[in-house]
């Protein structure tokens, strides 16, 4: 920072002399003046409340909301240990210490667990300013944590509710989109039918683009809203066999995997919390993924499971053509492709929506390839669903 | 000779009504195409008032859901719930695929429920099943009785 303002408060961090406000629950006046004394010594400018009462140290400290409350632990009719409960019943976070003439190590031991900072003998009071630096230190630290738990709390519950809009959003959008542009793909196409080649070419050439973009919107629609809908369907949740799962996933693909020539093996794989459909869905895209980015060779497709310290892992690998490591993370986004639709079909929403059922299940995706030597697709899974082992909160939540 | 077969096609969408009437210009469909833009007109139109006071009943009636002013399971309701009109047979063609819509329909007492494809072969061949099915097999409620 520039010396070149006017400082109000002289900056001397060798000797401090920060402004404290204290409250002293004290009836000896002279012990009240001996601590004061020795706070002064220790250069802080303190501006004292004595107060001896219960009553009246319940109407002082809320109205001065000091900073820091200095306790005698006997005061005649009652204790300053009390004076503890009626902060607490207050709700207030004040540092107390108790300074007494004599405590017993039980009863230190009591006020330390009702909530002072500490105590001090009045024949130490040398500790006293140590004490009290301390006690406001921890304060601002505790203050300070308070604010950072209650700023991330905001912020999480914000997230959630800006990515359930995002989710409504999607939905609402994909949805409402369908209607007009259903009737531009049908008249489009009743155009084509109707006046082709009875326009001129460059007419028919400019219908069949229309149309084609219009098919193609809708097909990027539905997938759209399949995407959108993975976090939306959330009843059908159970503990699912990925045996039979993938003996299903086998039976769809039957015509891709003779087409090609594909060879698809899996081993002994493992029950996991998820629904099925979406489970099925995940293995479909990967291994259809895996048959579909072929090389030269016929697909050899293996799906495997084990089981690492937390999860289930499981691996899907191929002897296809591979992913340059630079593309390893952007597979995984909505509409992402990394070929001519002409080379390999499709519209890049296989791998996001597996990616957000595996994320939905708090698993985790990802791919180990080299260009030209094979892709691994591994994902892991929870070992235990919500009713098993502790709750899954996040789903629980949802209505 | 028999009369001229009557339909009522029920949509808001003029676009979605040439279509509908597309379809069934590539069926064997030779009768009257009637077409009401909301569920208070069809209603209208199906109790012959105002201006449709000398309108012919529909043998059939083809009915969107999504309606303004009325919608399309309100204008089921009322007619299922009208001695005149409940014998009218009612086919849902909708773009709604929730089974919600779908369940409410039947319960209300449609008489089939289809769903407006996205594809507009497949939207001609809708029609046309429909066309084929209540004008060929099925023996639609006489008239007059």
């Amino acid at each position: 920072m520039s010396s070149t303002g006017t400082q109000l408060e002289a900056p001397d961090s060798a000797n401090p002399k920060p402004k404290l406000r204290a409250l002293l629950v004290e009836d000896n006046a002279s012990d009240a003046e001996l601590m004061l004394r020795e706070l002064r010594r220790e250069g802080f400018d303190v501006a004292t409340t004595v107060v001896q009462t219960a009553a009246e140290f319940r109407r002082r400290v809320k109205e001065e909301l000091p900073d820091i409350i200095l306790a005698d632990y006997n005061l005649g009719e009652w204790r300053g240990v009390e004076a503890l409960e009626i902060l607490h019943g207050e709700s207030l976070d004040i540092p107390v210490i108790i300074v007494t003439g004599a405590l017993g190590d039980v009863t230190a031991v009591e006020c330390i667990k009702q909530g002072a900072t500490d105590y001090v003998l009045k024949d130490g009071l040398a500790r006293l300013p140590e004490a009290i630096r301390r006690a406001l230190r921890e304060k601002q630290e505790r203050t300070l944590r308070h604010q950072v738990e209650q700023d991330l709390a905001k912020k999480v519950d914000e997230l959630a509710r800006s990515n359930a809009d995002l989710e409504q959003f999607a939905y609402v959008a994909s949805h409402d989109l369908q209607e007009p542009l259903r009737m531009v793909a049908a008249y489009t196409q009743l155009l084509a039918e109707r006046y082709k080649g009875k326009l001129d070419e460059t007419a028919d050439k400019f219908i069949g683009y229309a149309s084609e973009g219009a098919l193609r919107m809708q097909v990027l629609i539905q997938d759209l809203l399949a995407f959108s809908r993975v976090g939306r369907n959330t009843s059908a949740s159970g503990s699912v066999d990925c045996n039979s799962v993938m003996e299903e996933v086998l039976q769809t693909l039957a015509a891709t995997i003779q087409e090609s020539g594909a060879v698809v093996t899996h081993g002994e794989l493992p029950a996991v919390w998820a629904d099925r459909t979406q489970m099925a869905q995940v293995l479909q895209n990967l291994v259809g993924n895996a048959i579909k980015f072929r090389g030269k060779e016929p697909p050899v497709v293996s799906v495997q499971a084990e089981k690492a310290e937390q999860h289930w892992l499981f691996r899907v690998s191929d002897n296809g053509i591979g992913i340059a490591p630079e593309y390893a993370e952007n597979i995984f986004v909505v509409f992402q492709r990394l070929h001519a639709r002409t080379e390999y079909p499709g519209n890049g929403i296989g791998l996001a929506i597996c990616k957000k059922i595996v994320e939905r299940y708090g698993g985790k995706i990802w791919v180990e390839a080299q260009t030209g030597s094979g892709s691994t697709f591994k994902f892991t899974m929870p070992l235990h669903g919500p009713n098993e082992h502790g709750a899954n909160k996040r789903e629980q939540a949802r209505p | 000779m028999k009369p001229a077969p009557q339909l009522l096609i029920v949509d808001d969408n003029p676009a979605d009504v040439g279509l509908a009437r597309e379809g069934l210009a590539r069926s064997a469909y030779r009768g009257q195409i009637n077409s009401a833009g909301d569920g208070v007109e069809a209603m209208a139109f199906l109790n012959r008032r105002e201006k449709y006071a000398s309108a012919a009943r529909p043998d059939l009636v083809i009915l969107d859901l999504n309606l303004p002013k009325k919608d399309g399971l309100a204008v089921l309701a009322g007619m299922k719930a009208d001695p005149e009109l409940r014998r009218i047979p009612v086919v849902i063609f909708s773009t709604s695929q929730l089974n919600r819509d779908i369940a409410r329909s039947y319960e209300l007492g449609a008489n089939c429920y289809v769903s407006k494809p996205g594809n507009l072969n497949e939207f001609f061949s809708a029609v046309k099943s429909i066309e084929e099915f209540w004008f060929g097999p099925v023996s639609l409620p006489p008239r007059g009785e």
